[in-house]
């Protein structure tokens, strides 16, 4: 039997469809009573990840359980991990009460189950409509109904704010919080950053099929340098002023500018001032994590992994396996 | 086992091909009983032609050949059990309610056994339905002359419930493995009503009429199935009835048996023990080819 820890553990796992490989040696933990985000850009390999998660898909390599078991020694998997995912069907002539109580009979929960998790996603009064008559954002609801029928430990969704609108993305988003503070597990997916920045603890962000970043959302926040955007007036003069006071980071960045790391506004400013060149913008810029979530999987950051990053405390055994660009 | 059959007794319940597969199949198997006993007379005239009669000096009216209209209506009716079998797994993965049907069950082994028991009851339901139908046919249609016997009735009413169980679970099987619902309802279709048949036809022509390949051949071996109970059935009156029967050597009676078969459909098809073992061999391996193609098969 399964441990109900709650944990999911995800470990050297790899997929391979024909010649493709969607998953490469993928590995990390998630820990209950959290909220997990798992970003990368589309056809990064979430999706299958998932699916070799749920036992959908049939890894080529490498293991994925939850509570210790993979998802056909679950016993009553349902009951331990309930998932929403893209492109889940519906039988478009059943009604969505219809579709619950069928699955309900299949997990052995009574129907009353039923009601409370179409009152809990508000689709009590759509409950005796056609399934196929629903809008994207009413099919999210009831596949979330339906993932909530055995009341699991553990939550799987991938891409849930598709189709929502704001106010069902603040629903979801509170939703979900709310859940993993029942000491329950999220995993969540998404392609934008933004979308889940708000609600997730732990990130683990892949690329091309392989771990990009896999730590604290806290940690990748503040490991992000300072850089200075500048456009000068004469860009070598300015580039040997700074390279004169021991600042050597200087990249071309866009519009003409130069881009400055580990510095502040103020002090390229004064060193502009002081070589004569003319500033005519400057723009210091923080944590974006937008733009380091774009960098991490555009696949063209070639920076050194900096080494501190990306290991939760408790998981030090996952360290090969993260940091910044670390397999590339 | 027994939530996920009550689930997947549900899934069925709560759409609607079920019914409107088992109308268009109760309408079939009654109209086309009720025709061919209404035409009747040409096929009756034909037969009394034969040597058999004439030198076993045989009465027609006192030979049950409602059976061979029984049959002929079970063996077209039997398309409709297929199809909803064809759709149990093809439409699911179509409409990726598979997706939740495997997460909601154990594993997928379980639940692929649930589908076939739950199958092979609706498959039960569908055959007794239509056998229900033929035989209002035929009362209708024959006006009440040439009824069978109640114990030959059971015979093939027991055939025709084993050959619309095994259709169905051999549909699911094709459906499982062909994975599409129209490619399913389309190679059904076209083997049950096109394929099958001309091919039954072209073996037993080649092979003058005698058992032959025909026979082996899913279709052939259904036919058998519930053919074979009629042929036999008819020979077996006509032995006991015959006051000439000395006069008949066992070569003729064979060759009308072999006749009467053809009439109840059974083209070149063996005894009905074989025909019977034939097609049950045929039902499981597709089924087992289907449910392991699902077994294995990637949800994406």
């Amino acid at each position: 039997m399964h441990d109900g820890s709650g944990r999911i553990e995800v470990r050297q796992l790899s997929k391979n469809f024909g010649s493709v490989r969607a998953v490469a040696n993928l590995s990390f933990t998630v820990a209950p009573g959290s909220v997990t985000g798992f970003l990368g850009p589309n056809g990064a390999g979430k999706t299958t990840t998932l699916r070799m998660i749920l036992g959908l898909v049939t890894p080529s390599e490498g293991t994925a359980t939850i509570n210790g078991m993979p998802h056909d020694k679950l016993g009553n998997p349902a009951r331990v991990v309930g998932s929403v995912l893209e492109n889940e069907g519906f039988h478009p002539k059943r009604t969505a009460r219809n579709h619950l109580k069928v699955y309900a009979a299949a997990i052995g929960v009574p129907d009353r189950r039923v009601e409370e998790v179409l009152a809990a996603v508000g689709l009590t009064e759509a409950g005796d409509r056609h399934a196929g008559g629903f809008s994207l954002g009413m099919r999210q609801r009831l596949a979330l109904a339906t993932a909530l029928l055995g009341d699991p430990q553990v939550l799987v969704l991938d891409e849930p704010a598709n189709g929502l609108d704001p106010e069902g993305i603040a629903w979801l988003r509170s939703f979900l919080r709310d859940f993993a503070k029942q000491g329950r597990t999220v995993l969540v997916s998404s392609h934008l950053l933004a979308e889940v920045e708000q609600t997730i603890d732990q990130v683990v962000i892949i690329s091309h099929g392989q771990t990009m970043y896999y730590g604290q959302l806290a940690d990748l926040r503040n490991a992000q340098r300072p850089r200075v955007l500048v456009l000068p007036s004469d860009h070598d003069a300015l580039s040997t002023a700074l390279r004169e006071e021991q600042i050597t980071e200087i990249e071309p960045a866009d519009d003409g500018r130069l881009a400055v790391m580990n510095t502040s506004a103020r002090l390229v400013g004064d060193i502009a001032l002081r070589a004569g060149v003319a500033i005519y913008g400057l723009e210091e810029r923080h944590a974006d994590l937008e733009n380091l979530f774009f960098q991490l999987t555009s696949g063209q950051y070639t920076a050194a992994p900096p080494q501190q990053l990306g290991v939760p405390p408790q998981h030090p055994q996952d360290k090969g396996n993260t940091g910044w660009g670390g397999q590339r | 086992m027994g939530r996920l059959i009550k689930a997947e007794f549900r899934k069925i319940l709560s759409t609607k091909l079920w019914w409107g597969l088992l109308i268009i199949a109760l309408l079939v198997a009654g109209t086309w009983a009720g025709m061919l006993s209404s035409v009747f007379d040409d096929l009756a005239a034909e037969l009394s032609r034969s040597e058999v009669m004439r030198l076993a000096g045989v009465r027609l009216n006192e030979i049950s050949f409602s059976v061979l209209f029984l049959t002929r209506a079970i063996n077209i009716a039997t398309i409709f059990p297929m199809l909803f079998g064809g759709l149990a797994i093809a439409s699911e993965l179509g409409r990726k309610t598979i997706t939740t049907s495997f997460l909601t069950a154990p594993n997928r082994a379980m639940l692929l056994g649930a589908k076939g028991i739950t199958y092979a009851i609706w498959g039960a339901i569908y055959g007794i339905a239509i056998i229900g139908a033929a035989t209002l046919g035929i009362v209708i249609g024959s006006g009440g002359d040439h009824l069978v016997g109640f114990s030959t009735w059971l015979a093939i009413a027991a055939a025709g419930v084993l050959s619309c169980v095994l259709w169905t679970l051999l549909g699911l099987g094709v459906g499982a493995l062909i994975g599409s619902p129209v490619g399913t309802v389309i190679v059904l279709l076209v083997y049950g009503l096109a394929l099958g048949p001309i091919s039954d036809l072209v073996f037993t022509g080649m092979a003058g009429g005698d058992a032959n390949v025909a026979g082996a051949l899913p279709n052939g071996a259904a036919n058998g199935l519930t053919g074979s109970t009629a042929a036999d059935t008819l020979a077996d009156e006509i032995q006991a009835n015959a006051t000439g029967m000395s006069k008949v050597s066992s070569e003729l009676l064979e060759g009308f048996q072999d006749t009467a078969r053809l009439a109840a459909g059974g083209l070149g098809s063996f005894g009905l023990l074989a025909s019977a073992a034939i097609f049950f061999a045929w039902a499981m391996a597709f089924l087992a080819l289907g449910l392991w193609r699902t077994q294995s098969r990637d949800i994406t």
